[in-house]
């Protein structure tokens, strides 16, 4: 299956990415900026030497400058290096941050762009499944997560390990067994930092979720304002929210007593360890067995020994919660794609729209059809009204069209060749779809009407289609136009005028099959009158399904295909079903009966 | 909850700036004892963080280099002291100002929500959702750090830098010069990088709120985007969006790395400085060893004081302006309350009359022009019209969501504006065109309309209004979860939920705004019998669509650009061959066509349709 489509990083495929363990894939994740990471890494090493460099010539300053009482040219020089060291340190911290910084933050900026792209070549079956708000997630807080992960924690766990390292050795260089001692309680603290973290851990997570608790109590308060004062229930609306906000404080002072109770005790425990290595590095020196400058020297590497363990806790955990991202990550970039392209046939310009459905059946879920065994045929530029009630497969058809889904079995062709052979995106290209109540996008009215075009157009054709979609006088109504902006922060269209927006799009892309769903079920007569007249343009010489709503539609279409839980019950045209029994002559003679006692209520009215 | 609101935009609302932090101090003032107690601990803790290099200093002068080991003990003890002091010290401030900064937050989220509950409709029809939002939310999170580790964090790091330089003055005032002179750099380089530092994680946040929105969009239209092949486009925007991502998170990181290191070059000057000055000063025995390495390590140390005073100095500015939102909002009166005398009602069983009622939004041209009509008790009154005409106006103005600008609604027989808001409000019974339900049990929903309902008068609500069979028929029967905003059940079942709410209230007034959108027939015909239910007996009001609604109507009006067109009932109205007979006839042929959905059903996404 060769692929052609011209993909944002072809060299970060996903099969590169995958490993079994984590830590491995999250290596490859950095593909490209790894040198980046590896000079963070040796950087952070100079710093830590330098750093304890910074006390060892403390000590030797004390032992062989000062005590020996060079004052003259020595002193300036070692004053210097001094101040090159501290210099060589702050360079090398600064490096370190600045490279672990550009590969976190451009490794994350290439997997938000991968990610963006692989969700939306994802399949129609697989968004129908997913949900919004968890996929949203991966994609963003997810993401952030692993960010912290390569820029601070990654970075900080290797920090805190090499400062261990290096420090412990320079103070065994002094003296083996201050050494010893000055690490005894390093495991425990180690130990219960890990166990702190994973219960503050848990802890900030409850605190959290009932920060989301407390924001829907709030939302749905706003946006319920006219309930709650219809009721007159402010004061009950005060009680809950109360309660909520309660719990969210219980929840915060029990975080906050953890936090309260941890810190001073792991000082307490981490000073102990202080004292009683220093006090005894003291009373070597008194004995003669270290110098005053190895004191001087043990006492600044010291600190960097113990205290930093406590953090280690921290990142450690921090480090599995990134892990449990990384592998939410992953479990979405793993789900195959669509394939837009790939085809065995290719034509030249556009389709004529001849389709035929030939024993077509499809299904979900295994075993579950909602198509079955569907046949029927259609010329170029006909009108096909489907009709049958939720669920009897309607929708599922026009689905297979665009390939959407694919058929479980049987086959359709257009014009003369199976569907399967064109490109999705061929085929999309060929189909216009009008839903009843179309998603438009948070941009201007006219990208909207644009949206999709794969050529520019003038604003002239774009009003002349908003004319034709009878929307352009509603556009011009608004403050700016046709650049208002649509959605969230600017005009909500109705449902109607929406449908007008997406009518006009389907005139500029022009294409030779069109899906229309025709109810309209939340306009006003004046406005239906409207949309009846641009559906009526838009349907000229187009092969056009129709999902079926409204008498007129029914009765002007070359094939009527009645659905009942997937099969086609009956099909022809209005006269050819009036003139047999079935559900379509039934439906129609209660339609007439009402439509006669309409006529018969104005009659008596007018006899009044 | 609308996460992608741009929390700034609206910044400019914000006007007077006088006094916030004298209203701040109104806020901290109840708190006053624990920040004592909290500053007490930081102010102990930062204290003898200085004093420990004193300390160290000693160490080796007093006890080391005499080899006394009396006196070391004796430090050693004082240390072991210390630490224990100021593990007291850490538990005080974190306890104190932790629970300060919770109970802030706390207590100003529950201030704001109190005082929205009191602000009028009008407010929130021109107030976004997100705003308000973002003001409960960020806005109290900011003040409430302010008000607490602000000013515990700029505490320790004043007291810290204070005491140190006093320790250095005690030991070498020459030394301390060349220490004390260097600060003013090192603060002034620290305020220059936090700021930068900050703006450019406000505006990486901003990117992100972009990006997820974008992302969001994508999801939710990926149907569109598919069947329009919009895909490389779309990449192409979201690249913009995620490089201007890119570039302020990574301006921010970059700058971040670059910002102690920069405050170590400057200190590696004066600790050149120190070592060369104090080296001398060693050789001539003017100080000792130990004070030279008391100065190297306060220089060393004073990095991170400057670090703290710096970044609260940076967040305390976005704070106040965090502050001036909050008490604007606090600020806000109320367009609607009660008058000083009220007459006391105990029901709005009663005529109803609008008198020569005018009414207009802000300073908009009149909605409502010169109305006037009386409804008798009992009545039913239907309200038909095009949109925009004023039938919800009309409707707003009964329950008092707004009031006339001119002319008076009277109810049983007195000027509504003479009765307790609440009282008419909780007598006037409304279902409205959306139903709105609240997260919980369908119960809890049901017993909205009456707090002590029992059981048996919930699920006779229920029946009255046509819901219980439905309800019975949910896995969890009436402890069914509705979802957020009640989004796990269909409009109708909404619907009618809402209408048992309504009669469980047994309202004197009832009020409906019946929906447009076309639910299944059998749902269609509870909900009409829901609504019989609550008309019998009470005066109401319909903001029909329906033709059986309208039928059953006592009276008909026919709203138009502010004014009643005709009115009458539906044989009188029919016969004036009118704007009535125009709409009805309309609306006769829509339904016929409606009616043949339950033969065409709804056009469902696939989602819904397996």
């Amino acid at each position: 299956m060769a692929k052609t489509t011209k993909r944002p990083y072809p060299e970060y495929a996903i099969s590169q990415l995958t490993s079994k363990h984590k830590l491995v894939s999250l290596w490859r994740l950095m593909k490209g900026y790894q040198l980046h990471y590896i000079g963070a890494t040796a950087f952070l090493a100079i710093s830590a030497f330098a750093r304890s460099g910074i006390y060892i010539f403390l000590g030797k300053f004390v032992d062989d400058v000062l005590g020996a009482g060079l004052v003259g040219r020595e002193l300036v020089l070692a004053a210097l290096q001094f101040s090159g060291l501290v210099l060589l340190q702050a360079l090398s911290i600064f490096m370190s941050g600045w490279l672990a910084s550009f590969t976190a933050e451009s490794s994350t900026r290439r997997l938000r762009d991968y990610l963006f792209d692989h969700i939306q070549h994802l399949s129609y079956a697989y968004h129908a499944e997913a949900k919004t708000g968890d996929l949203l997630e991966r994609a963003s807080s997810d993401v952030d997560t692993i960010r912290r992960f390569l820029a601070d924690q990654a970075i900080g766990v290797g920090r805190i390990i090499l400062l261990f390292a290096i420090n412990f050795t320079a103070i065994a260089r002094i003296n083996l067994q201050l050494a010893g001692i000055s690490v005894v309680i390093v495991p425990i603290v180690l130990v219960v930092s890990i166990l702190f973290f994973q219960r503050l851990s848990k802890a900030y997570e409850a605190y959290q979720e009932q920060e989301a608790v407390l924001s829907t109590n709030l939302q749905e308060n706003l946006s319920g304002v006219r309930v709650v004062k219809a009721f007159a229930r402010q004061a009950y609306e005060m009680e809950k929210y109360e309660k909520n906000n309660l719990e969210k404080l219980r929840r915060g002072y029990k975080l906050n007593t953890m936090h309260s109770l941890f810190w001073p005790i792991s000082d307490m425990v981490c000073a102990a360890q202080q004292i009683a290595s220093n006090f005894i590095a003291a009373t070597m020196v008194m004995d003669g067995v270290i110098t005053l400058g190895s004191l001087i020297t043990f006492n600044g590497l010291l600190g960097w020994l113990i205290w930093p363990i406590r953090n280690l806790g921290r990142l450690i955990v921090d480090t599995s919660r990134a892990l449990v991202s990384f592998g939410r990550i992953s479990q979405v970039l793993q789900t195959p794609e669509e394939d837009l392209t790939e085809c065995t046939y290719q034509p030249e310009g556009s389709v004529r729209g001849e389709i035929r459905f030939d024993n077509v059946s499809f299904e979900y879920e295994k075993d579950r059809p909602v198509l079955d065994g569907v046949s029927f045929e259609c010329k170029a530029g006909q009108v096909v009204a489907l009709l049958g009630s939720t669920g009897s497969g309607k929708t599922s058809l026009v689905n297979l069209l665009p390939r959407f889904y694919d058929v479980t079995s049987g086959r359709i062709l257009l014009d003369g060749t199976n569907l399967n052979d064109y490109s999705r995106a061929y085929l999309r290209s060929q189909i216009g779809i009008v839903e009843q109540e179309p998603f438009l996008f948070s941009c201007t009215i006219r990208d909207n009407i644009t949206y999709g075009l794969q050529t520019e157009v003038s604003q002239a054709e774009v009003e002349q289609a908003a004319r034709e979609a009878a929307i352009h006088d509603v556009i011009t109504g608004f403050a700016e136009g046709y650049d208002t902006m649509v959605g969230e922060r600017g005009v909500t269209l109705s449902g109607g005028q929406k449908q007008r927006v997406a009518i006009a799009r389907a005139l500029l892309l022009n294409p030779r099959i069109l899906i229309l769903d025709d109810s309209t079920s939340s306009v006003d007569m004046e406005t239906e009158v409207q949309i009846r007249t641009a559906l009526e343009k838009l349907m000229v010489a187009r092969t056009t399904f129709i999902i079926a709503h409204r008498v007129q539609s029914i009765l002007s279409a070359d094939l009527i295909l009645v659905f009942d839980q997937g099969h086609i019950v009956q099909s022809g045209t209005h006269e050819q079903l009036l003139a047999q029994p079935g559900i379509y002559r039934q439906i129609y003679d209660i339609q007439t009966r009402i439509d006669s006692a309409l006529q018969e209520e104005l009659d008596r009215v007018d006899l009044l | 909850m609308s996460t992608y609101y741009d929390e700034n935009e609206l910044e400019d609302t914000v006007t007077q700036k006088s006094g916030v932090f004298r209203r701040l101090w109104g806020v901290l003032k109840p708190h006053y004892k624990s920040l004592l107690l909290a500053l007490a601990g930081i102010i102990i803790v930062s204290a003898l963080d200085s004093y420990f290099t004193l300390l160290f200093k000693r160490i080796i002068d007093e006890a080391i280099v005499p080899k006394n080991r009396v006196v070391l003990t004796q430090l050693y003890t004082i240390y072991g002291a210390i630490v224990i002091m100021q593990a007291l010290g850490v538990f005080a401030f974190v306890y104190f100002v932790g629970r300060q900064a919770e109970s802030i937050r706390y207590e100003l989220r529950k201030a704001l929500f109190t005082h929205l509950q009191s602000l009028s409709l009008s407010y929130f029809s021109r107030t976004p959702l997100g705003w308000i939002m973002a003001r409960v939310t960020s806005d109290t999170e900011r003040m409430s750090e302010l008000l607490s580790w602000g000013i515990i964090d700029s505490t320790w790091a004043i007291t810290n830098i204070l005491t140190a330089s006093v320790f250095m003055f005690i030991i070498n005032s020459r030394l301390a010069w060349i220490v004390v002179l260097s600060l003013p750099v090192m603060v002034y380089v620290a305020l220059k990088f936090r700021k930068r530092i900050y703006y450019h994680y406000r505006r990486s946040r901003k990117a992100n709120s972009k990006m997820t929105a974008a992302l969001n969009e994508n999801i939710t239209g990926v149907r569109v985007v598919k069947a329009l092949r919009r895909e490389n486009k779309n990449l192409d925007n979201f690249k913009v969006l995620s490089t201007a991502m890119f570039n302020s998170s990574y301006r921010a990181a970059f700058l971040s790395a670059l910002f102690l290191p920069s405050i170590q070059t400057i200190s590696a000057i004066s600790l050149g400085l120190i070592l060369w000055r104090g080296g001398l000063m060693v050789s001539e025995s003017a100080i000792s060893i130990g004070s030279l390495q008391a100065f190297i390590s306060y220089i060393m140390m004073i990095l991170w004081p400057i670090n703290d005073l710096a970044r609260v100095y940076a967040e305390m500015q976005n704070a106040i302006a965090s502050s001036e939102r909050v008490f604007s909002l606090l600020d806000t009166v109320p367009a609607i309350s009660n008058r000083e005398q009220l007459i006391p009602i105990t029901s709005l069983s009663g005529d109803v009359a609008f008198n020569h009622v005018s009414f207009h939004y802000d300073d908009n041209e009149p909605v409502i022009r010169d109305l006037t009509f009386q409804v008798p008790r009992g009545q039913t009154i239907a309200l038909v019209g095009p949109t925009g005409g004023g039938k919800t106006t009309i409707v707003n103005l009964l329950c008092r969501f707004y009031e006339p600008t001119e002319g008076d609604i009277s109810i049983a027989g007195h000027n509504y504006l003479d009765y307790d808001l609440r009282q008419i409000q909780s007598r006037i019974g409304v279902v409205l065109q959306t139903p709105h339900l609240f997260s919980g049990s369908v119960r809890e929903n049901i017993r909205y309309g009456r707090l002590d309902a029992t059981e048996e008068q919930i699920q006779e609500a229920a029946r009255l209004a046509g819901a219980d069979q439905f309800i019975t028929n949910l896995e969890h029967g009436y402890d069914q979860d509705v979802g957020e905003g009640g989004n796990l059940l269909s409009v109708g079942q909404k619907q009618l939920i809402s209408i048992a709410r309504a009669l469980l209230a047994e309202p004197d007034i009832f009020v409906m705004d019946e929906a447009t959108s076309s639910v299944d027939t059998l749902t269609e015909e509870l909900i009409q019998k829901g609504m019989r239910q609550l008309m019998a007996g009470r005066t109401s009001f319909i903001i029909a669509h329906r033709l059986s609604t309208i039928k059953h109507a006592d009276r008909i009006m026919v709203i138009s650009a502010g004014q009643i067109a005709e009115s009458g009932s539906h044989e009188s109205l029919m016969k004036l061959k009118g704007a009535y007979y125009h709409l009805y006839t309309q609306q006769y042929r829509h339904e016929l066509e409606t009616s043949m959905d339950q033969f065409t059903g709804d056009y469902h996404a696939p989602a819904q349709a397996t």
